[in-house]
């Protein structure tokens, strides 16, 4: 498939980019979300924005790594949002699964991710990161950290939410 | 020597040659920290396994680059048109942002128009905003105004830093908001921007309506202007290390619409008879626009949702995007119009907002 011309006011690169960085982007979204289709919404999205960005061609898989942590983030906090209004008022009423119905159906992957949701973002953005194969270096650039913090903020993440699995475990 | 941190037993698993060989040789000889460092791992591949994702690890980037071309085809600005490129292209451009897309829509309705004169009437003073569902592509299909007749811009509408809040009222005039509360996930000092007043004149060609399908010009429409004012405004943007906005609290002077001396009616039910505005739009535009008073703010009804609401007392527009991603609120208070939009929710923009200091 040959490139066609970007409609205007989209970055000329986009396609290029879209088919190398689209897979990683995808996966990334998918590590917050526990879902490939939720997280391939995710991938538009974030390459939407891309498109109409300037980023800099050399910074856009850092810049496409980021923004589908934050944006898959965002969606799972919009969930849990949507899932504590839904239990207050005691009004279902979705027919549509999603990330909502998985949070409140309390299986061990929605329960890590309730818990990623309820994590400080900074902490949340590098584990994201770091699981998704990024290096030290690569994740406090990220996320304006020192690379001699970024074991520290891992590691209270992977703390927090091995406490989910290790609840869920013991009620096994 | 004193034990490495938790960190630095972290990244002994993930990067082992990044840790000192001092560090490196107290593990190796320390029960704390080989204890600390089992934990760790035992942490990291339980944390990993749990985070990986179910289903096919494949992605068909053939079918999402076709769904995402698809996307950018129907929500992306139409090419400007071969007639008068410069001005409908600087017109185009200004449609692509949301803020001036809503300015747009009330060109349309009341007719955007420019000069400074005195004998100005001033027919349209924005008292409060209400949503009027867009579809994207009705947004692209607004009836160009430079087919019937000449449009003039002064101003750019251009955002620009400036270092604080401070130099931002100093330039602007008005009152910087200060949120008193950040919602959660939002860190950080604030960048501040500027923009100053835009004004458009706006005047109808008789030829140019008639070529662009929209009949006889009313005579006393022949030659009349409006003009438009908006601006100054100043917003304070919290930006994520994605850079993507996390909170924007934006305030700015609401338009105001002048015309020199045609009846504002006579010139809405023109603009709202030209061909390009679907017949369901105009009649909504209509009827928000009975008074003169109501700033219609166009909502791209597929993607995000409208809700009343209030701020203080005063009627606001709650917004929020169907994919969760985004929410806002805004409203007018003594012709100032007021935005609290960000990655947060509908609740949160309405706490950000009640709190502004």
């Amino acid at each position: 498939m040959s490139a066609a011309a970007a409609p205007p006011g989209v970055r000329p690169d986009l396609e290029q980019v879209f088919r190398s960085d689209y897979p990683r982007v995808v996966a990334v979204a998918a590590r917050v979300l526990g879902s490939r289709d939720w997280a391939e919404d995710v991938a538009q999205e974030v390459f939407l924005s891309f498109g109409r960005s300037s980023v800099p061609a050399g910074e856009a898989t850092g810049w496409l790594t980021v923004a589908a942590a934050h944006t898959a983030l965002n969606v799972l906090r919009a969930g849990r949002r949507r899932a504590a209004r839904e239990q207050a008022v005691g009004a279902g009423g979705r027919d549509v699964p999603d990330v909502a119905d998985a949070v409140v159906a309390g299986d061990e992957s929605s329960r890590v991710r309730a818990a990623l949701a309820r994590l400080p973002r900074k902490q949340a953005v590098a584990l994201v990161l770091r699981h998704s194969g990024a290096s030290y270096a690569e994740v406090a650039g990220a996320l304006g950290l020192s690379v001699g913090s970024v074991g520290t903020t891992v590691r209270r993440a992977e703390s927090a939410l091995r406490e989910e699995l290790g609840n869920d475990a013991s009620s096994v | 020597m004193r034990h490495p941190s938790d960190g630095t037993l972290r990244r002994l698993l993930d990067e082992p040659v990044a840790v000192s060989d001092d560090d490196r040789a107290h593990v190796a000889s320390c029960a704390t920290c080989l204890t600390g460092l089992a934990a760790a791992r035992a942490d990291a591949a339980a944390v990993g396994g749990a985070l990986r994702p179910g289903g096919a690890a494949e992605v068909d980037v053939d079918r999402a680059w076709a769904g995402l071309a698809a996307t950018l085809a129907t929500t992306a600005p139409a090419p400007a048109p071969a007639r008068r490129p410069a001005r409908a292209g600087r017109w185009r451009a200004a449609l692509r942002r949301p803020a001036v897309a809503a300015l747009g829509a009330l060109v349309v309705v009341a007719g955007g128009g420019v000069a400074a004169a005195n004998d100005w009437l001033p027919i349209f003073r924005t008292e409060q905003v209400a949503p009027v569902e867009f579809r994207p592509a009705d947004l692209v299909a607004l009836p160009d105004l430079t087919a019937y007749g000449d449009l003039e811009v002064t101003g750019s509408g251009e955002p620009e830093t400036v270092p604080d809040a401070a130099t931002a009222e100093e330039r602007t005039g008005l009152d910087v908001p200060a949120v008193a509360e950040l919602p959660t996930g939002v860190v950080g000092e604030p960048a501040y921007q500027v923009v100053g007043q835009v004004t458009a004149t706006f005047t109808f060609d008789a030829e140019s309506v008639a070529a662009a399908g929209g009949g006889e010009l009313p005579a006393e429409l022949a030659g009349s202007r409006f003009r438009m004012e908006a601006g100054p405004g100043v917003a304070a943007v919290w930006s994520q290390s994605s850079g993507l906005p996390a909170l924007v609290v934006a305030r700015a002077v609401a338009p105001t619409v002048y015309s020199d001396g045609v009846p504002f009616e006579t010139a809405r039910d023109l603009l709202l008879s030209l061909p390009g505005l679907p017949a369901d739009l105009a009649e909504q535009l209509r009827a928000l626009s009975a008074d003169g008073s109501t700033l219609p703010l166009p909502v791209p009804a597929d993607r995000v949702t409208s809700e009343p609401a209030d701020v203080d007392g005063l009627p606001a527009t709650a917004l929020a995007s169907r994919d969760g991603l985004l929410a806002g609120v805004v409203w007018v208070d003594d012709g100032v119009v007021t935005v609290v939009a960000g990655s947060i929710g509908t609740d949160e923009a309405l706490a950000v907002a009640r709190e502004l200091r």
